[in-house]
């Protein structure tokens, strides 16, 4: 047994590549600002942020095969904690307790959400239709608890300050201030994200994803590897949420629908699954185009997208970042 | 209180459940169908009780008198189901994750085209049978009498298809097992077709019967997807008649009940609240192992 | 000291059938030991109740001095308790090395450590030059091995395998003798292994375990089984004509 050859660390030639992607991306993104300002500038946080929404159920879908129609919920939610922590009166710590609220919130609804259902092995299409059901539930609470989160008309919401101590704070009324804070929090959820499913946990999940009986008999408690990546996903999605209600500075019960939760697993779905950058890009990229080609067409434009949605489930179910891993891995092949 | 008033408000409720039972159970009936049956649960359900609804107003604009403008819908609604089935779903039979988001996307594709094609306004039909019956001192709509009978009519057509024609019996045996029902000389294909399609035609006769006790645009069937999936599980798949008509009881009445000390809005939520847990603690038959 | 493995009137009913009744068993750690029967005697039942993934009628399991009869599945695996099935269960899209790697998870620390025992492994079930191949793009034999590759990398010290050779060539059949010899001379690993081959069983030299309609109709060393009378009636005119 001793003279063995250990396995040599697998070639990952897709990670590799999409390493190099993201570190454009983002700094195209960092260096945007400085060579444009205005409308796009303003807007873009609110991209990224749904990017962030995005990867919450790409980590979810694509590596555990848990597919989740609630993360609108969380996200509604997490802007409702910001809206109601900056009318908490705490001065200038309202805006870090929005933010540790809607973690808290998010992270402890999916806990116990997600034990209770895992533990009695409900899945697929059952966890798919409660969880449906979850982001109904919060929009028709949000709806009724009128004095609390204005109902209908949805609330308002100051924006945060950034508050650095003795520093001082730091105004994030300016579209350049809020985008630099939402950019580097973008990046590190990224990183942080990408890191998981790297991980011995991130594999484990796999495992569950493709053969969730076998990983059982191997020693693993799938149920709770199930219920720690929902926890995550949810803590996630909240926290996305509370961004957007900084950012967007106001918050209504439509942040829950069932559409919303919708374009959600359509983001995902087109930029891909099974890459965390693909789920990104898919929520900045979609939302962007969405709201491009809405002022031209709108119905016209959720038409094509449903159109797209089913071809992807049809034709790429890696969606577009699966497909051009394809191409680079055919590529690298061909040289190789 | 009297106690002629408790007793006057728990009739009351009953005669609600009741007619809310029946609703629920034709809303449910063609989610029952193609999800006991065949397996596929069609996320664009609740599409096709809005298509419905809305065919509906479409033909009584055109001037169609109410009976014939249901079974226009009803006709169009299977019309539908029947190209989908067809181009798409058929080929996913046996991957039930991808008939799932499959038709969630005609779900977001039949509510862009219903707006396209009727616009975002919200729609009303006026009720066909404008009159009350007395009853006990209650007035109790007739329409919605009318559409409690015609669901319970329905469900007893579709018990005597099931259980007593040959065919019907070996639908059932599909459901049991594919090869032993292709043994016995059904063709499968054929049948998996004419289930989705008669799943469709049912919603669609659901969203005409209700459309006019709804105020319909083009989500209002979103609701009853979810409504009904709970009433297929909390009554049993598979259980085509008695879960269905038990689980619409136990989800409109506990519904209405509910509804009795808050708001609907409110009820609906604590109900759905209810189902979850109801799902969680009835694991066995309910979730089938791959 | 504790016996290995000690099973006392382990009873199974699916709804009044009988699958097993009345199984007492013993293993010692090290030993390897052949379950035999006609086709529903009850065998895959027996090894599922060991592996947990069948909750018994009625019975006790103890593994290493343990009660582990109310023990769940990954618990079991845990403590050492590895199983194969019937059919083989892998992650058929990952690759040979991320299965092995997968299954190597929490026993062997990330790096050179998990690294080398997944070398081990590899050499072991010789699938080296398979590494990095999808388990779907495997024959049925090497499906087998690398689901037996799984369990060592996962440290099990106990392997129910039902069925390892189905599928299998007769050089990979011998092969897999081979293998199970090796694993429990050099590594001290117990072994129940039900089987069918008459070839293979003669072959492992391994004492015999007969179950006949959920029960043990006798134990004993490979030549005594096969010359018994009830066992040749039992399997009156198969495979058992040697
Ligand atoms: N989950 C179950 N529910 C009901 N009956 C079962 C179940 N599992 C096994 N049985 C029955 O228990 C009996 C024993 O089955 P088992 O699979 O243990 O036999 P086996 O010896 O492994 O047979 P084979 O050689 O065909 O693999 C059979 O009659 C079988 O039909
Ligand atoms: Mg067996």
């Amino acid at each position: 047994m001793s003279n063995t050859r250990p396995v040599p660390p697998m070639p990952r030639i897709s990670l590799r590549s999409e390493s190099a992607a993201a570190i454009v991306v983002f700094a195209v993104l960092a260096l945007l600002p400085l060579m444009m300002g205005g409308y796009v500038i303003y807007v873009l946080p609110q991209y990224l942020i749904y990017g962030v929404l995005a990867m919450s159920l790409g980590m979810l879908w694509g590596y555990a095969g848990i597919l989740s129609f609630g993360q609108a919920a969380f996200f509604a939610l997490g802007a409702y904690a910001m809206g109601l922590a900056m009318k908490a009166g705490f001065g200038a710590g309202d805006g870090y307790l929005g933010l540790l609220a809607a973690i808290v919130v998010g992270a402890g609804l999916a806990f116990l959400v997600g034990y209770f259902l895992f533990s009695a092995g409900v899945r697929d299409i059952y966890f798919v239709l409660i969880t449906l059901a979850l982001s109904i539930m919060v929009q028709q609470i949000a709806i009724s608890q009128s004095s609390l989160t204005g109902g209908f008309n949805g609330m308002y919401i100051p924006r945060m300050d950034l508050a650095l101590g003795p520093l001082g704070r730091v105004s994030l009324a300016h579209d350049r201030a809020i985008y630099y804070l939402v950019l580097p929090v973008t990046v590190a959820i990224y990183a942080g994200l990408r890191r998981l499913t790297r991980s011995d946990f991130g594999k484990v999940l796999v495992g569950i994803r493709e053969n969730e009986g076998r990983t059982l008999s191997l020693g693993f408690d799938t149920s709770w590897y199930k219920t720690i990546a929902f926890t995550i996903s949810g803590a996630v999605a909240c926290f996305a949420g509370a961004l957007y209600g900084a950012h967007a500075e106001f918050v209504s019960p439509s942040l829950a629908s069932v559409a919303f939760s919708t374009e959600v697993v359509i983001w995902v779905a087109i930029g891909g699954r099974q890459s965390l950058l693909g789920a990104l890009l898919g929520g900045l990229g979609v939302a962007a185009l969405s709201n491009y080609l809405d002022g031209l067409s709108p119905v016209f434009w959720q038409l094509i997208l449903g159109g797209i949605f089913v071809a992807v489930i049809i034709a790429f179910k890696g969606g577009i970042a699966g497909a051009l891993g394809r191409l680079v891995a055919r590529k690298d092949d061909a040289h190789g | 209180m009297t106690h002629e008033t408790v007793f006057h408000a728990i009739l009351s409720l009953a005669i609600q459940g009741t007619l809310i039972t029946f609703v629920y159970a034709l809303a449910a009936l063609g989610l029952a169908v193609v999800f006991g049956l065949i397996g596929v649960i069609n996320m664009a359900h609740g599409a096709m009780i809005t298509l419905g609804a809305y065919f509906t107003w479409a033909c009584l604009s055109a001037g169609l008198p109410f009976g014939l403008a249901v079974l226009v819908a009803v006709a169009g609604v299977g019309l539908v189901g029947l190209i989908v089935e067809h181009a798409l779903i058929r080929h996913f039979y046996d991957k039930p994750f991808e008939t799932l988001l499959l038709t969630w996307g005609l779900f977001l594709i039949l509510t862009e085209l219903i707006k396209i094609a009727f616009g975002s306004d919200i729609r009303t039909i006026p009720t066909p049978l404008p009159s009350a019956i007395a009853f006990l001192g209650f007035h109790i709509p007739e329409y919605e009498a009318l559409v409690a009978l015609l669901s319970a009519a329905l469900l007893g057509a579709i018990g005597l298809v099931f259980y007593k024609t040959s065919y019907g019996i070996k639908i059932r045996a599909l459901t049991q097992n594919r090869e032993v029902a292709g043994l016995l000389g059904l063709n499968v294909a054929a049948t998996y077709k004419i289930v989705f399609v008669a799943g469709a035609m049912l919603a669609g006769l659901a969203g005409a019967l209700m459309s006019p006790i709804l105020s319909i645009d083009p989500t209002i069937g979103n609701i009853y997807l979810v409504r009904s999936f709970f009433v297929v599980i909390v009554g049993g798949i598979g259980q085509l008649l008695g879960g269905t008509l038990a689980g619409s009881f136990l989800i409109g009445g506990s519904q209405t009940i509910f509804g009795a000390f808050s708001s609907q809005v409110i009820a609906q939520t604590i109900v759905f609240a209810l189902a979850i847990v109801v799902l969680r603690f009835r694991p066995t038959g309910v979730f089938k192992e791959k | 000291m504790a016996e290995f493995l000690r099973i006392s009137k382990l009873t199974k009913h699916f709804r009044g059938l009988v699958a097993n009744e009345d199984v007492d068993f013993t293993l010692g750690s090290g030993d390897v030991r052949c379950i035999i029967g006609p086709n529903g005697a009850g065998k895959t039942t027996f090894i599922s109740m060991i592996s947990g993934h069948v909750v018994p009628t009625s019975g006790r399991i103890a593994f290493k001095g343990r009660d582990i009869t109310p023990m769940s599945v990954p618990g079991r695996a845990r403590l050492g308790i590895g199983r194969k099935f019937q059919t083989p269960s892998v992650f058929d899209n990952l690759t040979v090395a991320e299965n092995i790697e997968l299954a190597s998870i929490g026993k062997h620390a990330e790096g050179a450590d998990r690294r080398a025992r997944m070398g081990e492994v590899l050499q072991l079930t010789r699938l080296e030059a398979f590494a990095s191949k999808p388990a779907l793009t495997l024959s049925h034999g090497q499906r087998q091995w690398l689901e037996i590759g799984m369990l060592l990398a996962n440290r099990a010290e106990l392997l129910l395998l039902d069925e390892p050779t189905a599928g299998m060539s007769a050089e990979e059949t011998h092969a897999t003798a081979a293998l199970i010899k090796t694993l429990a001379a050099e590594f001290g690993i117990a072994i129940v292994i039900i089987e069918h081959d008459i070839n293979f069983i003669r072959d492992l030299g391994a004492p015999v375990t007969v179950l006949h309609l959920g029960r043990v109709l006798m134990e004993g060393d490979f030549a005594a089984v096969s010359e018994n009378d009830d066992v040749r009636n039992v399997y009156l005119g198969g495979e058992w004509e040697c």
